[in-house]
Protein backbone atom coordinates (compact mmCIF):
# COMPACT_ATOMS: atom_id res chain seq x y z
CA UNK A 1 0.00 0.00 0.00
CA UNK A 2 1.43 3.55 -1.13
CA UNK A 3 1.46 6.23 1.84
CA UNK A 4 -0.13 8.71 1.72
CA UNK A 5 2.00 12.25 1.36
CA UNK A 6 -0.36 14.96 1.39
CA UNK A 7 -3.95 14.97 2.16
CA UNK A 8 -6.80 17.28 2.29
CA UNK A 9 -10.06 17.26 4.40
CA UNK A 10 -12.81 19.31 3.56
CA UNK A 11 -10.83 22.39 1.90
CA UNK A 12 -13.26 24.97 1.16
CA UNK A 13 -11.80 28.33 -0.51
CA UNK A 14 -13.36 31.72 -0.76
CA UNK A 15 -12.07 35.08 -3.03
CA UNK A 16 -13.94 37.50 -1.16
CA UNK A 17 -17.30 36.41 -1.06
CA UNK A 18 -17.21 33.68 -3.87
CA UNK A 19 -16.47 30.48 -3.35
CA UNK A 20 -13.67 28.71 -5.37
CA UNK A 21 -13.42 25.24 -4.05
CA UNK A 22 -15.91 23.40 -2.22
CA UNK A 23 -15.16 20.10 0.32
CA UNK A 24 -12.14 18.80 -1.67
CA UNK A 25 -11.30 15.58 0.12
CA UNK A 26 -8.33 14.25 -1.93
CA UNK A 27 -4.93 12.10 -1.08
CA UNK A 28 -1.81 12.62 -2.57
CA UNK A 29 0.48 9.52 -2.57
CA UNK A 30 4.10 9.21 -1.68
CA UNK A 31 6.31 9.09 -4.69
CA UNK A 32 3.65 9.33 -7.31
CA UNK A 33 2.39 11.40 -9.82
CA UNK A 34 -0.97 13.39 -9.57
CA UNK A 35 -2.58 14.84 -12.23
CA UNK A 36 -5.12 17.71 -11.68
CA UNK A 37 -7.32 17.76 -14.71
CA UNK A 38 -10.67 20.14 -15.33
CA UNK A 39 -11.92 22.67 -17.52
CA UNK A 40 -10.12 26.17 -17.13
CA UNK A 41 -11.37 28.18 -13.94
CA UNK A 42 -12.60 24.71 -12.63
CA UNK A 43 -10.14 25.21 -9.20
CA UNK A 44 -7.46 23.45 -9.76
CA UNK A 45 -4.14 25.41 -9.69
CA UNK A 46 -6.29 27.11 -7.14
CA UNK A 47 -6.43 24.04 -5.36
CA UNK A 48 -2.10 23.31 -5.64
CA UNK A 49 -1.31 26.85 -4.47
CA UNK A 50 -3.09 25.79 -1.20
CA UNK A 51 -0.95 22.92 -1.09
CA UNK A 52 2.31 25.21 -0.35
CA UNK A 53 -0.03 27.91 1.03
CA UNK A 54 0.94 30.27 -1.74
CA UNK A 55 -2.57 31.56 -1.63
CA UNK A 56 -1.48 33.58 1.50
CA UNK A 57 0.25 36.38 -0.59
CA UNK A 58 -3.18 36.77 -2.04
CA UNK A 59 -5.66 39.56 -0.61
CA UNK A 60 -9.14 38.33 0.76
CA UNK A 61 -8.62 34.77 0.74
CA UNK A 62 -9.90 32.49 3.12
CA UNK A 63 -9.38 29.15 4.03
CA UNK A 64 -11.18 26.54 5.84
CA UNK A 65 -10.41 23.05 6.09
CA UNK A 66 -7.21 21.16 6.60
CA UNK A 67 -4.15 20.20 4.32
CA UNK A 68 -1.79 17.11 5.99
CA UNK A 69 1.36 17.16 5.30
CA UNK A 70 2.60 14.19 6.95
CA UNK A 71 -0.12 14.03 8.83
CA UNK A 72 0.19 17.49 10.32
CA UNK A 73 -1.85 20.40 8.86
CA UNK A 74 0.24 22.76 7.10
CA UNK A 75 -2.41 25.56 8.30
CA UNK A 76 -1.61 25.02 11.89
CA UNK A 77 -0.21 28.33 13.65
CA UNK A 78 2.98 27.20 14.56
CA UNK A 79 3.64 25.84 10.96
CA UNK A 80 6.57 27.93 9.46
CA UNK A 81 4.91 29.08 6.07
CA UNK A 82 8.70 29.37 4.93
CA UNK A 83 10.23 25.76 6.71
CA UNK A 84 7.01 24.16 4.84
CA UNK A 85 7.65 25.86 0.91
CA UNK A 86 11.19 24.48 1.10
CA UNK A 87 9.39 21.05 1.27
CA UNK A 88 7.05 21.78 -1.08
CA UNK A 89 8.41 23.52 -4.24
CA UNK A 90 6.98 24.87 -6.85
CA UNK A 91 7.12 24.79 -10.99
CA UNK A 92 5.42 27.80 -12.51
CA UNK A 93 3.13 28.15 -15.84
CA UNK A 94 5.78 30.30 -17.71
CA UNK A 95 9.42 29.53 -16.45
CA UNK A 96 10.03 32.53 -14.24
CA UNK A 97 14.13 32.24 -13.90
CA UNK A 98 15.46 34.76 -12.37
CA UNK A 99 17.54 37.35 -14.48
CA UNK A 100 20.84 36.18 -12.64
CA UNK A 101 22.92 33.47 -14.22
CA UNK A 102 22.14 29.54 -14.19
CA UNK A 103 24.26 29.28 -11.82
CA UNK A 104 23.00 31.75 -9.04
CA UNK A 105 19.50 30.74 -10.08
CA UNK A 106 20.15 27.03 -9.31
CA UNK A 107 22.12 28.51 -5.67
CA UNK A 108 19.07 31.06 -5.02
CA UNK A 109 17.20 28.68 -3.01
CA UNK A 110 20.31 27.09 -1.07
CA UNK A 111 21.78 30.29 -0.28
CA UNK A 112 18.59 31.46 1.35
CA UNK A 113 18.58 28.85 3.39
CA UNK A 114 21.83 29.32 4.94
CA UNK A 115 24.57 27.25 2.86
CA UNK A 116 27.39 29.69 2.39
CA UNK A 117 30.10 26.79 1.27
CA UNK A 118 31.36 27.49 -2.41
CA UNK A 119 32.37 23.75 -2.42
CA UNK A 120 29.01 22.47 -1.28
CA UNK A 121 27.04 25.05 -3.56
CA UNK A 122 28.88 23.84 -6.50
CA UNK A 123 27.81 20.05 -5.54
CA UNK A 124 24.35 21.34 -5.06
CA UNK A 125 23.81 22.62 -8.75
CA UNK A 126 25.70 20.17 -10.69
CA UNK A 127 23.39 17.96 -8.71
CA UNK A 128 20.34 19.49 -9.27
CA UNK A 129 21.11 20.59 -12.94
CA UNK A 130 21.95 16.72 -14.11
CA UNK A 131 18.21 15.63 -12.06
CA UNK A 132 16.78 18.17 -14.57
CA UNK A 133 18.48 16.78 -17.50
CA UNK A 134 19.84 20.09 -18.44
CA UNK A 135 23.78 19.90 -17.17
CA UNK A 136 25.09 18.52 -20.26
CA UNK A 137 23.93 21.66 -22.51
CA UNK A 138 24.63 24.60 -19.42
CA UNK A 139 27.85 22.61 -17.78
CA UNK A 140 29.89 25.13 -19.72
CA UNK A 141 28.06 28.41 -19.82
CA UNK A 142 27.52 28.45 -15.89
CA UNK A 143 27.70 31.77 -15.52
CA UNK A 144 25.55 33.01 -18.42
CA UNK A 145 22.43 34.85 -17.70
CA UNK A 146 19.30 32.40 -17.34
CA UNK A 147 17.43 34.33 -19.22
CA UNK A 148 19.06 33.68 -21.84
CA UNK A 149 18.32 29.90 -22.60
CA UNK A 150 15.38 28.74 -24.17
CA UNK A 151 11.72 28.45 -23.24
CA UNK A 152 12.25 24.83 -23.14
CA UNK A 153 15.89 24.99 -21.04
CA UNK A 154 14.57 28.07 -18.83
CA UNK A 155 11.61 25.89 -17.42
CA UNK A 156 14.05 22.72 -16.73
CA UNK A 157 16.52 25.37 -14.90
CA UNK A 158 13.27 26.45 -12.65
CA UNK A 159 13.03 22.69 -12.15
CA UNK A 160 16.33 22.50 -10.82
CA UNK A 161 15.77 25.32 -8.97
CA UNK A 162 13.24 24.06 -7.28
CA UNK A 163 14.78 20.63 -6.37
CA UNK A 164 17.81 22.38 -5.10
CA UNK A 165 16.19 22.88 -1.75
CA UNK A 166 15.56 19.13 -1.66
CA UNK A 167 12.08 19.06 -0.95
CA UNK A 168 9.53 16.36 -0.58
CA UNK A 169 7.05 17.56 -2.90
CA UNK A 170 7.50 19.48 -6.33
CA UNK A 171 3.87 21.19 -7.33
CA UNK A 172 3.66 21.82 -11.11
CA UNK A 173 1.10 24.66 -12.73
CA UNK A 174 0.74 23.77 -16.14
CA UNK A 175 4.77 23.24 -16.69
CA UNK A 176 4.49 22.44 -20.49
CA UNK A 177 1.76 24.89 -21.31
CA UNK A 178 4.16 27.56 -22.81
CA UNK A 179 6.75 25.45 -24.04
CA UNK A 180 6.66 23.13 -27.52
CA UNK A 181 5.83 19.74 -28.48
CA UNK A 182 9.90 18.70 -28.24
CA UNK A 183 10.49 20.62 -24.65
CA UNK A 184 6.90 19.13 -23.60
CA UNK A 185 8.48 15.57 -23.79
CA UNK A 186 11.72 16.38 -22.27
CA UNK A 187 10.01 17.67 -19.31
CA UNK A 188 7.86 14.48 -19.37
CA UNK A 189 10.47 12.03 -18.86
CA UNK A 190 11.62 14.45 -16.31
CA UNK A 191 8.51 14.22 -14.54
CA UNK A 192 8.46 10.38 -14.67
CA UNK A 193 12.51 10.24 -13.59
CA UNK A 194 11.97 12.62 -10.53
CA UNK A 195 8.61 10.64 -9.35
CA UNK A 196 11.25 8.11 -8.21
CA UNK A 197 12.41 10.43 -5.47
CA UNK A 198 9.72 13.25 -5.17
CA UNK A 199 5.88 13.34 -4.67
CA UNK A 200 4.38 14.98 -7.77
CA UNK A 201 1.30 17.22 -8.36
CA UNK A 202 0.75 18.56 -11.85
CA UNK A 203 -1.80 20.48 -12.91
CA UNK A 204 -2.34 20.01 -16.89
CA UNK A 205 -4.94 20.95 -19.14
CA UNK A 206 -3.34 18.34 -21.32
CA UNK A 207 -5.35 14.77 -20.83
CA UNK A 208 -2.60 12.94 -23.22
CA UNK A 209 -0.18 14.48 -20.96
CA UNK A 210 -2.08 13.62 -17.29
CA UNK A 211 -2.46 9.65 -19.10
CA UNK A 212 1.41 9.14 -20.28
CA UNK A 213 2.38 10.29 -17.18
CA UNK A 214 0.16 10.46 -13.78
CA UNK A 215 -0.08 7.40 -11.65
CA UNK A 216 -3.31 9.47 -10.00
CA UNK A 217 -6.04 11.88 -11.43
CA UNK A 218 -8.05 13.62 -9.92
CA UNK A 219 -10.90 15.69 -12.08
CA UNK A 220 -12.20 19.28 -10.89
CA UNK A 221 -15.04 21.46 -11.99
CA UNK A 222 -16.68 24.35 -10.54
CA UNK A 223 -14.35 24.26 -8.19
CA UNK A 224 -15.89 20.41 -6.83
CA UNK A 225 -13.58 17.77 -7.27
CA UNK A 226 -16.02 14.95 -9.14
CA UNK A 227 -13.84 11.91 -9.05
CA UNK A 228 -10.19 10.72 -8.29
CA UNK A 229 -8.34 7.61 -8.98
CA UNK A 230 -5.73 5.88 -10.67
CA UNK A 231 -5.08 7.42 -14.09
CA UNK A 232 -5.95 4.23 -15.77
CA UNK A 233 -9.17 4.14 -14.16
CA UNK A 234 -10.47 7.25 -14.92
CA UNK A 235 -9.65 7.10 -18.70
CA UNK A 236 -10.90 3.87 -19.09
CA UNK A 237 -13.62 3.53 -16.82
CA UNK A 238 -14.93 6.67 -15.27
CA UNK A 239 -17.53 6.29 -12.92
CA UNK A 240 -18.94 9.77 -13.33
CA UNK A 241 -20.90 10.64 -16.50
CA UNK A 242 -18.93 14.37 -16.37
CA UNK A 243 -15.73 13.10 -15.88
CA UNK A 244 -16.51 10.37 -19.13
CA UNK A 245 -18.02 13.91 -21.26
CA UNK A 246 -14.63 15.62 -19.95
CA UNK A 247 -12.15 13.33 -21.12
CA UNK A 248 -13.86 12.04 -24.03
CA UNK A 249 -13.88 15.47 -24.81
CA UNK A 250 -17.79 16.72 -25.20
CA UNK A 251 -17.13 19.49 -23.47
CA UNK A 252 -14.36 21.77 -21.35
CA UNK B 1 -19.83 60.63 -53.11
CA UNK B 2 -17.33 58.04 -55.21
CA UNK B 3 -15.66 55.43 -53.03
CA UNK B 4 -12.50 56.60 -55.04
CA UNK B 5 -13.27 60.56 -53.99
CA UNK B 6 -13.97 59.69 -50.43
CA UNK B 7 -10.13 57.94 -50.08
CA UNK B 8 -9.02 60.58 -51.16
CA UNK B 9 -10.48 63.21 -48.96
CA UNK B 10 -9.40 60.50 -46.10
CA UNK B 11 -6.08 60.94 -47.18
CA UNK B 12 -5.47 64.78 -47.56
CA UNK B 13 -7.31 64.56 -44.04
CA UNK B 14 -4.39 62.28 -42.78
CA UNK B 15 -1.70 64.05 -44.36
CA UNK B 16 -2.93 67.55 -43.28
CA UNK B 17 -2.96 65.64 -39.59
CA UNK B 18 0.69 64.71 -39.92
CA UNK B 19 1.67 67.93 -40.99
CA UNK B 20 0.27 69.61 -37.78
CA UNK B 21 1.34 67.32 -35.64
CA UNK B 22 4.87 67.52 -36.77
CA UNK B 23 5.03 71.22 -37.13
CA UNK B 24 3.60 71.47 -33.08
CA UNK B 25 6.31 68.67 -32.22
CA UNK B 26 9.28 71.09 -33.63
CA UNK B 27 7.25 74.12 -32.63
CA UNK B 28 7.96 71.81 -28.74
CA UNK B 29 11.34 71.08 -29.13
CA UNK B 30 12.67 74.38 -30.72
CA UNK B 31 13.00 75.87 -27.18
CA UNK B 32 15.12 73.33 -26.28
CA UNK B 33 17.44 72.79 -28.88
CA UNK B 34 17.80 76.75 -29.33
CA UNK B 35 19.14 76.62 -25.04
CA UNK B 36 21.63 74.03 -26.34
CA UNK B 37 22.99 75.84 -28.97
CA UNK B 38 23.20 79.65 -27.45
CA UNK B 39 24.80 77.87 -24.65
CA UNK B 40 27.41 76.41 -26.56
CA UNK B 41 27.63 79.43 -28.84
CA UNK B 42 28.59 81.71 -25.97
CA UNK B 43 30.02 79.08 -23.65
CA UNK B 44 32.49 77.98 -26.14
CA UNK B 45 34.44 80.33 -26.49
CA UNK B 46 35.43 81.64 -22.89
CA UNK B 47 35.97 77.78 -22.12
CA UNK B 48 38.97 77.92 -25.48
CA UNK B 49 40.14 80.86 -24.74
CA UNK B 50 41.21 80.01 -21.14
CA UNK B 51 41.39 76.11 -21.18
CA UNK B 52 42.09 73.95 -18.63
CA UNK B 53 42.61 77.15 -16.34
CA UNK B 54 38.66 77.45 -16.63
CA UNK B 55 38.09 74.28 -15.43
CA UNK B 56 40.23 74.24 -12.31
CA UNK B 57 41.28 77.82 -11.64
CA UNK B 58 39.42 79.79 -8.88
CA UNK B 59 37.38 82.52 -9.65
CA UNK B 60 40.16 85.40 -9.43
CA UNK B 61 42.32 82.97 -11.69
CA UNK B 62 39.60 82.98 -14.08
CA UNK B 63 38.12 80.04 -13.67
CA UNK B 64 35.16 77.70 -11.72
CA UNK B 65 37.26 74.82 -10.30
CA UNK B 66 35.72 75.04 -6.78
CA UNK B 67 32.13 75.27 -8.24
CA UNK B 68 33.20 72.30 -10.32
CA UNK B 69 33.98 70.21 -6.57
CA UNK B 70 31.43 71.59 -5.14
CA UNK B 71 28.62 70.60 -7.46
CA UNK B 72 29.93 67.57 -7.26
CA UNK B 73 30.61 67.04 -3.75
CA UNK B 74 26.86 68.28 -2.94
CA UNK B 75 25.65 65.78 -5.53
CA UNK B 76 27.80 63.18 -4.09
CA UNK B 77 26.61 64.07 -0.53
CA UNK B 78 23.19 64.27 -1.15
CA UNK B 79 23.28 60.52 -2.88
CA UNK B 80 24.84 58.84 0.57
CA UNK B 81 22.26 60.76 2.25
CA UNK B 82 18.92 60.42 0.02
CA UNK B 83 19.42 56.62 -1.54
CA UNK B 84 19.04 54.45 1.46
CA UNK B 85 16.47 56.33 2.76
CA UNK B 86 15.06 56.88 -0.83
CA UNK B 87 15.27 53.01 -1.55
CA UNK B 88 13.55 52.32 1.42
CA UNK B 89 10.73 54.36 1.09
CA UNK B 90 10.08 53.44 -2.65
CA UNK B 91 10.46 49.29 -1.36
CA UNK B 92 8.43 49.89 1.08
CA UNK B 93 5.51 51.64 -0.94
CA UNK B 94 5.71 48.75 -3.55
CA UNK B 95 5.39 45.85 -0.60
CA UNK B 96 2.42 47.83 1.13
CA UNK B 97 0.26 49.40 -1.76
CA UNK B 98 -2.81 48.80 0.31
CA UNK B 99 -1.97 49.85 3.88
CA UNK B 100 -2.84 52.94 5.44
CA UNK B 101 1.44 54.06 5.69
CA UNK B 102 1.91 52.26 2.08
CA UNK B 103 -0.43 54.63 0.10
CA UNK B 104 0.39 57.84 2.27
CA UNK B 105 4.04 57.41 1.69
CA UNK B 106 3.25 57.07 -1.83
CA UNK B 107 0.76 60.14 -2.00
CA UNK B 108 3.67 61.88 0.11
CA UNK B 109 6.08 61.37 -2.29
CA UNK B 110 4.38 61.87 -5.40
CA UNK B 111 3.96 65.49 -3.48
CA UNK B 112 7.47 66.04 -2.80
CA UNK B 113 8.19 65.42 -6.60
CA UNK B 114 6.38 68.97 -7.34
CA UNK B 115 7.35 70.67 -4.12
CA UNK B 116 8.60 73.84 -4.70
CA UNK B 117 12.31 73.66 -4.22
CA UNK B 118 12.83 77.33 -2.42
CA UNK B 119 10.93 75.38 0.40
CA UNK B 120 13.35 73.02 1.26
CA UNK B 121 15.88 75.34 1.16
CA UNK B 122 14.30 77.54 3.83
CA UNK B 123 13.35 74.74 5.75
CA UNK B 124 17.20 73.20 5.86
CA UNK B 125 17.93 76.43 6.70
CA UNK B 126 15.84 76.28 9.85
CA UNK B 127 16.76 73.17 11.21
CA UNK B 128 20.63 73.48 9.75
CA UNK B 129 22.14 76.53 9.18
CA UNK B 130 20.98 79.01 12.25
CA UNK B 131 21.50 76.11 14.85
CA UNK B 132 25.17 75.49 13.30
CA UNK B 133 25.56 79.37 12.36
CA UNK B 134 27.06 78.80 9.41
CA UNK B 135 26.36 77.75 5.57
CA UNK B 136 27.96 74.39 5.02
CA UNK B 137 28.26 71.42 2.35
CA UNK B 138 25.85 69.59 5.00
CA UNK B 139 23.40 71.58 5.14
CA UNK B 140 23.34 72.27 1.10
CA UNK B 141 23.46 68.13 0.33
CA UNK B 142 20.40 67.96 3.05
CA UNK B 143 18.38 70.32 0.71
CA UNK B 144 19.67 68.43 -1.89
CA UNK B 145 18.63 65.15 -0.69
CA UNK B 146 15.40 65.94 0.18
CA UNK B 147 14.78 66.80 -3.52
CA UNK B 148 16.71 63.58 -4.75
CA UNK B 149 14.45 61.22 -2.35
CA UNK B 150 11.45 61.22 -3.85
CA UNK B 151 12.90 61.12 -7.55
CA UNK B 152 14.56 57.79 -6.75
CA UNK B 153 11.47 56.46 -4.38
CA UNK B 154 9.28 57.10 -6.90
CA UNK B 155 11.29 55.40 -9.96
CA UNK B 156 12.45 52.46 -7.35
CA UNK B 157 8.75 51.77 -6.41
CA UNK B 158 7.67 51.77 -10.33
CA UNK B 159 10.48 49.49 -10.97
CA UNK B 160 9.29 46.94 -8.80
CA UNK B 161 5.80 47.30 -9.28
CA UNK B 162 6.52 47.03 -13.09
CA UNK B 163 8.11 43.14 -12.30
CA UNK B 164 5.81 40.09 -12.94
CA UNK B 165 4.07 38.83 -10.00
CA UNK B 166 5.23 35.02 -11.19
CA UNK B 167 8.56 36.28 -9.87
CA UNK B 168 7.84 37.61 -6.64
CA UNK B 169 5.85 34.18 -6.75
CA UNK B 170 9.34 32.20 -7.37
CA UNK B 171 10.68 33.77 -4.58
CA UNK B 172 8.32 32.62 -2.14
CA UNK B 173 7.71 29.06 -3.38
CA UNK B 174 11.70 28.35 -2.37
CA UNK B 175 11.05 29.44 0.92
CA UNK B 176 12.31 32.92 0.72
CA UNK B 177 10.51 35.63 3.68
CA UNK B 178 9.61 38.35 2.88
CA UNK B 179 12.87 40.72 3.41
CA UNK B 180 14.61 38.03 1.20
CA UNK B 181 12.10 38.57 -2.18
CA UNK B 182 12.19 41.69 -2.15
CA UNK B 183 15.93 42.28 -2.16
CA UNK B 184 17.46 39.25 -3.56
CA UNK B 185 14.88 38.69 -5.76
CA UNK B 186 12.47 41.93 -6.68
CA UNK B 187 15.48 44.92 -6.60
CA UNK B 188 17.75 42.65 -8.48
CA UNK B 189 15.34 42.20 -11.44
CA UNK B 190 14.26 45.73 -10.91
CA UNK B 191 17.76 47.33 -10.85
CA UNK B 192 18.14 49.23 -13.96
CA UNK B 193 14.70 51.26 -13.09
CA UNK B 194 16.46 52.18 -9.78
CA UNK B 195 19.39 53.40 -11.32
CA UNK B 196 17.86 55.17 -13.76
CA UNK B 197 15.59 57.08 -10.87
CA UNK B 198 19.06 57.59 -9.10
CA UNK B 199 20.78 59.00 -12.03
CA UNK B 200 17.71 60.82 -12.62
CA UNK B 201 17.39 61.75 -9.20
CA UNK B 202 21.52 62.98 -9.26
CA UNK B 203 21.02 65.03 -12.78
CA UNK B 204 18.22 66.95 -11.30
CA UNK B 205 20.06 67.78 -7.96
CA UNK B 206 23.11 68.59 -9.59
CA UNK B 207 21.85 71.15 -11.64
CA UNK B 208 19.38 73.06 -8.47
CA UNK B 209 19.81 76.40 -7.55
CA UNK B 210 17.10 77.23 -5.24
CA UNK B 211 17.75 74.74 -2.43
CA UNK B 212 21.01 75.97 -2.09
CA UNK B 213 20.16 79.84 -2.15
CA UNK B 214 19.98 79.81 1.98
CA UNK B 215 22.01 76.77 2.49
CA UNK B 216 25.75 76.10 0.97
CA UNK B 217 26.34 79.69 1.22
CA UNK B 218 29.07 79.92 -2.00
CA UNK B 219 32.85 79.54 -2.03
CA UNK B 220 34.79 80.23 -5.37
CA UNK B 221 38.62 81.08 -4.69
CA UNK B 222 39.32 77.89 -2.90
CA UNK B 223 38.83 74.64 -3.38
CA UNK B 224 36.31 73.22 -0.70
CA UNK B 225 37.52 70.66 1.87
CA UNK B 226 35.63 70.63 4.67
CA UNK B 227 31.35 69.29 4.67
CA UNK B 228 30.62 71.69 7.57
CA UNK B 229 32.24 74.90 5.59
CA UNK B 230 30.45 76.39 3.05
CA UNK B 231 30.71 75.27 -0.77
CA UNK B 232 30.08 76.64 -3.98
CA UNK B 233 27.76 75.07 -7.26
CA UNK B 234 27.86 75.67 -10.29
CA UNK B 235 24.25 77.03 -10.65
CA UNK B 236 25.05 79.06 -7.63
CA UNK B 237 27.93 80.50 -9.18
CA UNK B 238 25.65 81.07 -12.52
CA UNK B 239 23.42 82.88 -10.35
CA UNK B 240 25.33 85.40 -8.35
CA UNK B 241 27.58 85.96 -11.69
CA UNK B 242 24.49 87.17 -13.98
CA UNK B 243 23.63 89.42 -11.40
CA UNK B 244 26.81 91.24 -11.95
CA UNK B 245 27.13 94.19 -13.92
CA UNK B 246 30.37 93.29 -15.38
CA UNK B 247 30.88 91.53 -19.23
CA UNK B 248 33.43 89.40 -18.21
CA UNK B 249 31.64 88.28 -15.67
CA UNK B 250 28.42 87.24 -17.78
CA UNK B 251 31.16 85.30 -20.14
CA UNK B 252 32.25 82.79 -17.20
CA UNK B 253 28.49 82.60 -16.46
CA UNK B 254 28.03 81.37 -19.83
CA UNK B 255 31.14 79.19 -19.68
CA UNK B 256 29.71 77.83 -16.65
CA UNK B 257 26.65 76.45 -18.11
CA UNK B 258 28.50 74.99 -20.84
CA UNK B 259 30.22 72.91 -18.28
CA UNK B 260 27.24 72.77 -16.19
CA UNK B 261 25.26 71.15 -19.75
CA UNK B 262 28.05 68.58 -20.27
CA UNK B 263 27.94 67.12 -16.03
CA UNK B 264 24.25 66.91 -16.69
CA UNK B 265 24.47 64.99 -20.24
CA UNK B 266 27.26 63.19 -18.55
CA UNK B 267 24.79 61.65 -15.51
CA UNK B 268 21.77 61.37 -18.36
CA UNK B 269 22.92 59.99 -21.88
CA UNK B 270 24.18 56.61 -20.08
CA UNK B 271 20.43 56.47 -19.20
CA UNK B 272 18.94 56.61 -22.56
CA UNK B 273 21.72 54.58 -23.96
CA UNK B 274 23.58 51.82 -21.84
CA UNK B 275 20.62 51.60 -19.55
CA UNK B 276 18.27 49.68 -22.53
CA UNK B 277 16.38 46.82 -21.36
CA UNK B 278 17.54 43.67 -21.56
CA UNK B 279 15.29 41.56 -19.94
CA UNK B 280 12.49 40.24 -21.88
CA UNK B 281 9.84 39.39 -19.38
Amino acid sequence: MTKIKMETKNLNLWYGEKQALFDINLPIYEKKITALIGPSGCGKSTFLRCLNRLNDLIPNVRIEGEVLLDGKNIYDKDVDVYELRKRVGMVFQKPNPFAMSIYDNVAFGPRIHGIKDKKELDKIVEWALKKAALWDEVKDELHKNALSLSGGQQQRLCIARAIAVKPEVLLMDEPTSALDPISTLKIEELMVELAKDYTIVVVTHNMQQASRVSDYTAFFLMGKLIEFGETEQIFLNPQKKETDDYISGRFG
Amino acid sequence: MSPIKHKTIRMIKDKIFLFIVGALTLLAILPLFHIIISIIEKGLPIVLERGLTFITGTLSEGGIGPAIVGTLMLTALATIIGLPLAFLAGAYAYEFPNSFIGRATKMLLQIMLEFPTILVGTFVMGILVIPMGTFSALAGALALALILTPYVAVYTEEAMAEIPRIYKEGGYALGCTRAQVIFKVITKMAKKGILTGILIGMAKVAGETAPLLFTAGGLYEVYPTNPLEPVGAIPLLIYTLVQSPSIEDHQIAWGASLIMLIIFLAIFIPIRYSLKDDIKL
